[in-house]
């Protein structure tokens, strides 16, 4: 496209776009506003089937104050530009960096990185947006904090405020992050600041010990929002237990995922396994050690028998379920004993601990995700089919084993339809479990594209038809999502837009809100 | 920077009407702030170990030290992707840091360890 810019927000003509850009320059200096599309190449790279075009943003804005943030505001209201925030940007599977809508403009925040408190005593941190887990893993090691934090399997390059913004989740018994999420900072599209819970009283300090404050709670409105710019963000950090036992459960066959919910349920709502479980099928964690290629060539989704040579090759289970315990030893060989006896009881389970498994590449990096550490090996998920596509379809399902199973099933029948391997996994809930499936693709290839972009769409028809919600979407799916859940949810959440943000500059389409 | 929000910054900005008063209106909550600046990169290998080295010595991207990688192709894929490699914005990697990190992956031996710290 001919023009100054690679792409303009919707509705802004060029000359009001390039007086708006010399603003932000005026507030954030040159070097900190990109607009080249070699400055904005990262930000367009998506794993969506869908043309980059149509989430190319138009400038990106590396903001590092909240001051400057304020003005940046400003400016977009002035202008009527758009900006889509991000924290670390690491969003891969949802929209990574990208922004919702071609034209937006990034609000980058991760150069605003510091780590303002971490209270050994209390167990929390203060952080602002662009801190990773990673920097933050470094700095409780530096300080000898006896302290874990809860990560998402991309622990090493996102972060916990962008992560808990979107409501993502860890494998620590910390890990539905937002439940740990306390005290919020947040610049509204007006330019006020408003600190929420404790923070808005004046020389508070429980800023980060109570989540409630008084009146309504309001930090649940800034998470898959577009209401505000969260700029600090106070979570819960873990004591780190004086011992910690990962297991691996696996069971055999498809089916047997009724029986490991019936199981795990019990254990999971008494506390007895406190971390948030994962139920993970063959197929989501051979990568980490088979390559599909050996096992299936030619197009379409892969043969059960080959998934069954997978798992005895690779020593996996049609499920695999890895979980912890956690606290003294004395407390996990009680558990360890309820646990085995409670899994012993039909037969059918192969109970795994780190002495037959620790040399195993997925137990490893499970067992590292279940106590907080940095790994990222999960992305051998990319490995599979190759070419960098990547949609996660979320479902919500009751941790009910018939459910799941009916879950899973869909799944599968729909994806093989579209020729596309089922790899998929149960995690975290007490009474609900988030169905994860990463509809893996190759972005190469525009008939494979095509067929995953209706395979997703398919999914989400049929299992809002069935009564199943999704927890979290990716960029192109967004309005589709906020239409399954009806209209009055959606008139809520566009009267708050329409109060807190008049000129609808923050994040438009957000959540499918505008 | 210690807190933010005690200096009012008062720009008043007349849109269509709408009168948006933008102001620094934080409680005086002031955190007791840890570090004092944010974070920045000291030299390509710590790049490497704390970024690369999760997926490149961990059999999830192939092996790219020791391969003499032209530093301008290294540059190329850290910013772009490609494929199953993501793309790093020059917010969290700078120009810099690039720089460094290309330069260290070009040159180094692939029998040193350069493996992710922990
Ligand atoms: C192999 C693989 C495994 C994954 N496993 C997990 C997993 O276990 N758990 C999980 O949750 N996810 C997982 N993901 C998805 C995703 O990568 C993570 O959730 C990641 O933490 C999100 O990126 P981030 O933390 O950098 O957040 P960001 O990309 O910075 O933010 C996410 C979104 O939150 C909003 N937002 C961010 N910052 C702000 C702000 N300051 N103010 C207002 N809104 C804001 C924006 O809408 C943004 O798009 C996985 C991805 C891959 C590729
Ligand atoms: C999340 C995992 C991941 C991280 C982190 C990562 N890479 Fe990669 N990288 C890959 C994968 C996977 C490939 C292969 C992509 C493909 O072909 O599909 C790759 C490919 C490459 C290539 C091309 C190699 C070749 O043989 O041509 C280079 C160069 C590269 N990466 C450099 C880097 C550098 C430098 C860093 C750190 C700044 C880095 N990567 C971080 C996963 C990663």
């Amino acid at each position: 496209m001919a023009g100054k810019f690679i792409a303009l927000p919707k509705g802004v003509s060029e000359e009001s776009f390039a007086a708006a850009v010399a603003e932000f320059r005026r507030v954030l200096g040159q070097d900190a506003v990109l607009v080249t599309a070699e400055q904005l190449a990262p930000y367009i790279k998506t794993m969506m089937p869908v043309p980059d075009a149509d989430h190319t943003p138009s400038a990106a804005l590396l903001a590092t104050t909240v001051e400057q943030i304020q003005q940046i505001v400003g400016i977009c209201n002035q202008y009527k530009v758009p900006i889509w925030t991000i924290s670390t940007g690491r969003n891969f599977g949802y929209g990574s960096a990208a922004p919702a809508e071609r034209g937006q403009v990034v609000l980058d925040l991760k150069r605003m990185n510091r780590i303002l408190e971490v209270d050994p005593d209390l167990c929390f941190a203060l952080v602002e947006p662009g801190v990773t887990y990673k920097q933050l893993y470094d700095y409780i090691q530096d300080h000898r904090y006896p302290l874990w934090l809860s990560c998402p399997a991309p622990s090493a390059i996102a972060g916990p405020t962008g992560n808990t913004l979107d409501r993502g989740v860890g494998y620590t018994p910390y890990g539905e992050h937002f439940l740990f999420a306390c005290g919020m900072e947040v610049v509204l599209a007006t330019g006020e600041v408003l600190r929420t819970g404790m923070g808005s009283l004046p020389n508070s300090n429980t800023w980060q010990v109570f989540k409630w404050g008084y009146g309504p709670y309001l930090d649940g409105i800034f998470t898959q929002s577009n209401y505000g710019i969260v700029t600090k963000f106070g979570f819960w950090l873990m004591p780190a237990p004086p011992a910690f036992k990962p297991f691996v459960i696996q069971y055999e066959n498809e089916d047997d995922i009724v029986e490991i919910v019936e199981t795990i349920r019990p254990l999971r709502i008494s506390g007895v396994i406190p971390n948030a479980v994962v139920i993970a099928h063959a197929l989501y964690e051979a990568p980490t050690k088979a390559k599909r290629s050996d096992y299936m060539t030619g197009p379409g989704a892969i043969a059960d028998e080959a998934v069954r040579q997978i798992m005895k090759d690779h020593k996996l289970g049609a499920w695999n379920v890895y979980a912890a315990l956690y606290g003294t030893q004395e407390q996990i060989d009680v558990n360890w004993k309820i646990v085995t006896t409670a899994f012993s009881r039909s037969g059918k389970a192969k109970i795994l601990t780190e002495q037959e498994a620790g040399d195993d590449p997925a137990f490893q990096y499970r067992a590292a995700l279940m106590r907080g550490d940095m790994t990222l090996k999960e992305f051998s998920l990319y490995n599979w089919r190759g070419g960098g596509g990547s949609m996660w379809f979320a479902p919500v399902s009751q941790a009910r084993g018939s459910e799941t199973l009916k879950q899973m099933a869909m799944t599968k029948r729909i994806l093989g339809k579209y020729g596309l391997d089922y790899a998929g996994e149960f995690i975290v809930g007490m009474r609900d479990m988030h169905h994860i499936v990463d509809v893996l693709y190759d972005r190469t290839d525009p008939a494979v594209v095509k067929a995953a972009y209706q395979c997703f769409d398919e999914l989400l028809t049929e299992f809002s038809a069935e009564g199943y919600g999704t927890y979290r979407v990716n960029t192109a799916f967004m309005d589709k999502v906020a239409h399954t859940y009806g209209p009055v949810q959606r008139q809520v959440h566009k009267t708050l837009k329409k109060a807190l943000d008049p000129n609808g500059i923050l994040a438009p389409g957000k959540s499918g809100i505008r | 920077m210690k807190t933010i929000g005690h200096n009012a910054v008062v720009a008043c900005i007349v849109t269509a009407g709408v009168v948006i008063g933008s102001y620094a209106a934080t409680a005086g909550a002031a955190p007791n702030e840890g570090s004092g600046s944010g974070f920045v990169w000291k030299d390509g290998a710590e790049v490497y170990s704390k970024v690369c080295a999760y997926c490149h010595e961990a059999k999830v991207g192939p092996t790219i030290r020791g391969r003499r990688l032209d530093p301008l192709y290294i540059r190329y894929m850290v910013r772009n992707g490609n494929r199953a490699m993501p793309a790093f914005r020059a917010a969290e990697i700078d120009e810099e840091a690039l720089t460094k990190v290309a330069e260290y992956v070009s040159k180094s031996e692939i029998d040193r360890s350069g493996g992710a710290t922990q």
